[in-house]
């Protein structure tokens, strides 16, 4: 993949709305460069000085697109996904959270035939600090430096980040793949991202509880990763939070739990925690 | 959210696909008509009923009598039903398993089958699966009565396959699974019995008149004898806080995710179902606000302090969107911050063990 995170012209989906004119605002202060926005309808507005479209075509007519940052509501988010893979946006950024699951599923089915590649949805983006923010991810907890941080939970991404700001371990890419059942890049994409990238040094995986990508990571990390990495599960005395009756009891059974996927993660050649805490701690 | 059996196999009739007969019995309600001999289900929002005592069989109009009054009365796991489904008793052939559910992992539909159903499934490791966008029904429903070893059954089960598809997607299901689908002695496959997932995030699109079965995903007990109580927001952060104050010696009796945006009632009412834990001796907040916004979260902590006599000491970590506002509320009612979790879970243990 060539480096979807450092394209130069953003725009913003749904940036009249609350939250896409707050983080609009927030997003040009950390640098990013936003050539427009859509919000169908709302064609000649301006939201922070950021001309607004009624959609990507219209755009795309002026400029080329090479990043689409989406802030629409959850039942109108599927129309504006299929939108941006439409319009070929090389990389979509999804943070809108509470997409139908089944939504999700028919945007898959347009990604797998595209060459848009999506981050999230239900994801706080990504930051690439003294670069550009693409989402919700504060970037004033953030330093600049060689450090790659990818995470399931948006929380404990800011958590990482923070916590190394204040050791003064800056970060080149702090990524958010979202907590969704149905999503876009996953672990290894990033993994992939920060292994070829010369910049970055050192590398955290934050993962959860439920699912076997984790896994899969680990898979990845012993044959393709040769940068140091640390990773931490969440979830080593929380119950899983849903069980998807007797098919998700059945499927649940092996390797989903923390402690498993602590144990892969730890003979690949990463260095694990049972708390986040300890395990920042570990990073010197 | 999950659904009771028989708001399922409503769903389930209404997509074509054969339930048994039933009335539904409704706890301080006239008794409806019930034809016998009956099968009488316990609706409760759980699995392993059938061996907990939540089913019996009826022959006659005094035995229906008892069993309504014994199952009304008769707890699964810790749940009282608020229905009982009275079905027809089926002459069963043979018991086997079906279910459709989007799978995480492969990001699809995945049909998935065994030839033995019944209370024993979980036992049974040799599932068979189908990713369903790569095949139709017709070669689905084909390949299903070649692995059941049911050749005569061929044409109904590619009737099942195709409603089961139309009925998850139709209700924005996540899961159905038959267990058992019942092969009955003349031949008919029946629905025996049903759980169903339904995706909370498409409730928008729906009109949904449910129990509102199982239990919340944010809201979960760990340890009913737990003497911490942690909040936090974002599951990943809230489980984070769970492992960290494990790590650190002490014994957490819950998880809980206020999620983002999360209203100073919604908080407050958390923390009252906090006092139900009897070892109950800290509470440890840990917040990172992002669109959560930390004064909300103090002014719910104030609140429970003013409405809650004996609530106990409180170790409180606010980061991110609004501290400072944060800081000043809790500062004006003396409520101490701390700067990081660590220091709170080491105020706690202090507090607990000193």
């Amino acid at each position: 993949m060539n480096n979807l995170f450092t394209g130069k012209n953003v725009i913003v989906q749904g940036i009249t709305g609350a939250h896409g004119s707050f983080q609009t605002k927030s997003m040009l202060a950390a640098g990013t460069n936003i050539i427009a926005g859509t919000t169908p309808g709302k064609a000649g507005q301006l939201v922070e000085g950021v001309p607004v479209y009624d959609s990507i075509a219209d755009i795309q007519k002026e400029h080329t697109v090479d990043i689409s940052v989406i802030f629409v509501p959850a039942r109108f988010a599927k129309g504006a996904l299929l939108e941006a893979i439409a319009a070929n946006v090389p990389l979509v950024i999804c943070i809108t959270e509470g997409i139908p699951v089944h939504d999700m599923l028919a945007v898959n089915e347009a990604l797998t035939h595209s060459g848009t590649t999506l981050l999230g949805p239900n994801s706080p983006g990504a930051l690439l600090p003294g670069v550009h923010k693409l989402g919700i991810i504060p970037a004033a907890m953030s330093l600049p430096g060689s450090t790659a941080i990818v995470s399931r939970s948006g929380t404990l991404t800011y958590e990482a980040m923070a916590a190394l700001t204040a050791k003064g371990i800056g970060q080149k890419y702090v990524i958010g793949i979202g907590g969704d059942m149905v999503h876009g890049m996953g672990f290894i994409d990033c993994l992939r991202l920060f292994q070829d990238d010369p910049d970055v040094d050192r590398i955290i995986v934050i993962g959860e509880i439920g699912g076997h990508e984790e896994l899969r990571a680990a898979d990845f990390i012993k044959e393709h990763v040769t940068k140091p990495t640390f990773a931490y599960i969440a979830g080593h005395h929380a119950p899983a939070g849903v069980q998807l009756g007797h098919a998700g009891a059945i499927l649940g059974s092996e390797g989903e739990s923390a402690m498993a996927k602590t144990e892969a993660l730890k003979s690949a050649g990463a260095t694990t925690a049972t708390s986040l805490t300890s395990l920042l701690a570990s990073i010197v | 959210m999950n659904l009771l059996e028989h708001e399922a196999k409503h769903l389930l009739r209404d997509a074509s696909i054969p339930v048994p007969a039933g009335v539904l019995v409704k706890k301080g309600e006239p008794a409806p008509r019930v034809t016998l001999p009956a099968v009488l289900k316990s609706q409760v929002p759980t699995g392993g009923r059938g061996k907990a005592g939540g089913i019996k069989v009826v022959e006659s109009e005094e035995e229906l009598k008892g069993a309504t009054q014994q199952l009304f009365a008769h707890p699964i796991k810790d749940l009282l039903p608020n229905s009982l489904l009275a079905e027809e008793k089926l002459a069963i052939e043979r018991e086997l398993y079906l279910s459709l559910r989007v799978d995480r992992d492969q990001s699809a539909i995945i049909l998935m089958a065994h030839s033995t159903g019944g209370i024993e499934v979980e036992d049974n490791h040799d599932f068979k699966e189908w990713v369903v966008k790569d095949y139709s029904a017709d070669v689905l429903g084909q390949a299903l009565a070649d692995y059941y070893e049911l050749p005569e059954q061929t044409f109904a089960l590619q009737d099942v396959v195709e409603n089961l598809k139309t009925c998850l997607v139709k209700n924005d299901a996540l899961l159905i699974e038959i267990n058992p689908l019942i092969l009955t002695s003349d031949n008919r496959l029946v629905a025996g019995d049903a759980k169903m997932t339904l995706d909370d995030a498409a409730a928008f699109r729906h009109d949904w008149q449910f129990e509102e079965a199982g239990s919340e995903a944010n809201f979960v007990t760990i340890n009913e004898q737990g003497n911490t109580a942690t909040i936090a927001n974002g599951a990943g952060l809230a489980m984070a806080t769970v492992d960290a104050a494990v790590d650190a010696g002490l014994h957490p009796a819950n998880f809980l995710d206020i999620g983002g945006g999360a209203s100073t009632e919604t908080l407050l009412a958390a923390f009252h179902r906090l006092m139900d834990y009897p070892q109950l001796r800290v509470i440890i907040i840990n917040i990172f606000a992002g669109i959560t916004r930390a004064d909300e979260v103090a002014r719910a902590i104030v609140a429970a302090r003013q409405h809650i006599s004996d609530l106990p000491p409180l170790f409180i970590r606010i980061a991110g969107t609004n501290f400072e506002e944060a800081a000043e509320i809790l500062a004006a009612a003396s409520i101490p911050l701390l700067p990081t979790l660590d220091e709170c879970l080491a105020a706690a243990k202090k507090e607990l063990y000193e």
